[in-house]
């Protein structure tokens, strides 16, 4: 009977042992621990060093997710994924993620693991009054651009003037020929028989 | 004094003619006669629509006005009530009136487009019908903007795009171009007209009103038909044509991009704009083909237009809905093989629910019988071809509504596909814009020159006088209707 009780309380001290363990961290899993903080306003930083030797564990793929809603729809969105460096750091930079207190998954794997391990830690990102993140949308190509915009509708405007100047060199051909007089309905090729026959005078 | 100037022209054609024999050789032309005779009844088609008022113009123009009124009274309760008022809500945000838009802004290509096409390859059969192409394009262009301002539910914040508009947004190059392309078709229907509206100046005083004369006289910019005057009408017809094919093609391509680049499904295309413009030009011949049958028929003009233009504009009809076939074919056999989420919805309503009759009814009535109608011996004529263009016409408009509609029905978020219906006040619009679009054809028919006769002239004149420049071959006979 005793023995049991001993038994039982070895148990729950190991159970009591882990949370302690687990509780001691920001975010635990097995043998590793993971860290989060932000970098700035639009990255966040995590830290994963081996759970018994507190060794930085490099080279592992991290990737991040949040639970979030919009528009009434809820889901979990990936923030972004990065592998450590030699001091096992990964900076995952991420587009969206309000102001507040945030849950954020980690899911690791390490070098020598091939299952990946899941760790949850909070994480406070500051009041932001300005836009976080800025479009980098399309690819800019030196020259193209809104100057060779203008540029082009300048040059049909400046075409279209052209045409314009050609209406007032007629008005002015009409002015110096005189009065008008009742023509037929004719082309250029009668116009310019008739011209150089002196047909008629000022056609 | 009418008399007197009749007999002036005849003898300047004589003279004309005189001069041409005795350059090239020969003697007096025996065709100087019915040249005379032809170039009257040329005058007299040219001179009939405006100097002769029949009861029924009269009571077209009323109807029209009264359907036009009606339209107004629509706008206005748009205006008190807004937008609300319209089957458009904010997940359906664009319904009738832009797709009347697009349809006005292709079938604007009618005219300068195919004009302009025609004039630079130098087809001679396209003299009479160039005058209605170039104001088609006009009216329909005018027409056409009205109802982007329509669709404004606040018309006072027009200036707004200009103001606070951005360069890099589609809706300002649409602006732009569609600004240009109205200033270059004025211009491209005001240049062949010049030496026409001189005639009428000259040979309509005292057979119309003061007020028309006077205004003859200022478009016709003093115009004497010299050597200089011709010089500087044609290089300023030859930049026009040349400058306004890129910007027609600019247009609609622009058009285009306002739906191609915007982030919904059925509008991601790399060849909405070749597509739209294929389109443009497709719709435009067939709403030059119903106004050539409609003035034709009500004045008198079968001399003139005839069986060939309709049947060579028929030609022209078929192969674009061949164009518009391998189009349909490219477009969604390449989109429904990967056929990704939004594109499986879009290809259900499109093909199998709620814009299935519209869509089948523009690809089979539209695009294949058509086609079949201008291909088939026995329907190549002028019904047959006026009764194509009707059908491309009514499926092209619809074309429009499917494309503007269903790309807004493809849900962005999960949530339920939205419906869109026109209500009364729509619909009274639109139809208003069409009334619009047949009383300024009507009422340009009636101030203006409606087929170039100048280029009618010279057209004639150069068939007469090529036999005589090339030597006719033995046993060869003189063929009037040769090169057209």
């Amino acid at each position: 009977m005793s023995s049991q009780i001993v038994v039982k309380v070895i148990l729950v001290s190991i159970a009591l042992g882990a949370a302690a363990v687990a509780l001691a961290v920001p975010a635990s899993a097995s043998h590793v621990e993971a860290e989060i903080t932000t970098e700035g306003p639009a990255a966040l930083q995590v830290k994963l060093r081996s759970a018994d030797q507190g060794l930085p564990i490099a080279n592992a793929a991290v990737t991040l997710s949040a639970d979030e809603s919009f528009g009434g729809v809820a889901g979990r969105v990936e923030l972004g994924q990065a592998s450590t460096d030699q001091n096992g750091v990964a900076t995952v930079r991420f587009h969206r993620l309000s102001a507040g207190d945030h849950q954020v998954r980690i899911e690791y794997v390490a070098p020598s693991e091939t299952e990946p391990e899941v760790a949850t830690a909070f994480v406070t990102m500051p009041g932001i009054t300005s836009q976080v993140y800025r479009s980098s949308a399309g690819v800019h190509i030196p020259g193209l651009n809104v100057s060779l915009l203008i540029a082009l509708v300048a040059t049909v405007w400046a075409i279209l003037l052209s045409v314009a100047l050609r209406v007032i060199a007629i008005a002015r051909a009409g002015a110096d020929a005189g009065a008008p007089s009742p023509q037929p309905p004719r082309g250029r090729r009668a116009d310019k028989s008739i011209s150089r026959a002196g047909a008629t005078g000022g056609r | 004094m009418a008399m007197g100037r009749d007999c002036e022209r005849s003898q300047d054609v004589e003279a004309l003619g005189n001069q041409r024999s005795r350059r090239e050789g020969g003697g007096p032309l025996a065709a100087a006669e019915p040249r005379a005779s032809w170039l009257s009844r040329l005058e007299h088609a040219a001179f009939a629509p405006v100097t002769e008022t029949s009861r029924w113009y009269y009571l077209w123009v009323a109807f029209l006005l009264l359907v036009i009124a009606w339209g107004v009274y629509a706008y206005s309760h748009q205006l008190r009530e807004g937008l609300i008022v319209t089957g458009m809500r904010d997940r359906i945000s664009w319904g009738l009136y832009i797709t009347t838009f697009v349809f006005f802004i292709g079938i604007s290509h009618a005219g300068t487009l195919i004009s302009a096409i025609l004039r630079v390859s130098q087809a001679r059969w396209r003299t009479p019908i160039t005058r209605m192409a170039e104001f088609i394009t006009v009216v329909a262009l005018v027409s056409g903007a009205i109802f982007v301002i329509i669709d404004l539910g606040r018309p006072d914040r027009v200036l707004n795009v200009i103001r606070y508009g951005r360069w890099q947004s589609p809706i300002i190059w649409d602006v732009l171009a569609i600004t240009t392309y109205l200033t270059a078709s004025i211009a491209y229907l005001f240049l062949p007209m010049i030496p026409d509206l001189a005639l009428f100046r000259d040979r309509l005083a005292g057979r119309v009103a003061p007020w028309r004369i006077w205004l003859y006289d200022l478009l016709s910019v003093r115009w004497r038909g010299t050597g200089a005057q011709w010089r500087s009408m044609g290089t300023a017809i030859t930049t026009a044509m040349i400058l306004i094919i890129p910007i027609a093609v600019s247009v609609h391509t622009v058009v285009s991009w306002i739906f191609a680049m915007t982030l919904r499904e059925p509008w991601n295309s790399t060849i909405f704009g070749a597509f739209f413009v294929a389109g443009a030009i497709f719709s435009g011949i067939a709403t030059l083909i119903i106004v050539m049958a409609v003035l034709r028929k009500v004045y008198h003009l079968e001399e003139y237009i005839t069986e060939k233009h309709f049947v060579y504009l028929g030609y022209m009809l078929a192969a674009f809905a061949l164009i518009m076939i391998y189009g349909n074919v490219s477009e969604y056999v390449t989109t429904g093989y990967k056929l990704e989420e939004g594109a499986e919805f879009h290809f259900r309503q499109l093909f199998l629910e709620q814009f299935a009759g519209f869509y089948w009814f523009y690809f089979i009535g539209g695009l294949v019988v058509p086609g079949l109608l201008v291909l088939f011996p026995r329907t190549r004529n002028i019904w047959g071809v006026v009764a194509a263009a009707l059908l491309v016409d009514v499926a092209m408009w619809v074309e429009r509504y499917f494309i503007v509609v269903s790309g807004f029905r493809v849900p962005l978020m999960p949530y339920e596909p939205s419906s869109y219906a026109p209500t009364w006040v729509e619909l009274s619009i639109m139809v208003a814009g069409f009334a619009l679009f047949a009383l300024l054809i009507t009422l340009f028919v009636k101030v203006f020159p409606i087929i170039a006769v100048w280029e009618v002239a010279e057209d004639q004149e150069s068939i007469e006088t090529a036999p005589a420049r090339r030597p006719l071959a033995p046993g060869a006979t003189l063929d009037p209707a040769e090169g057209g």
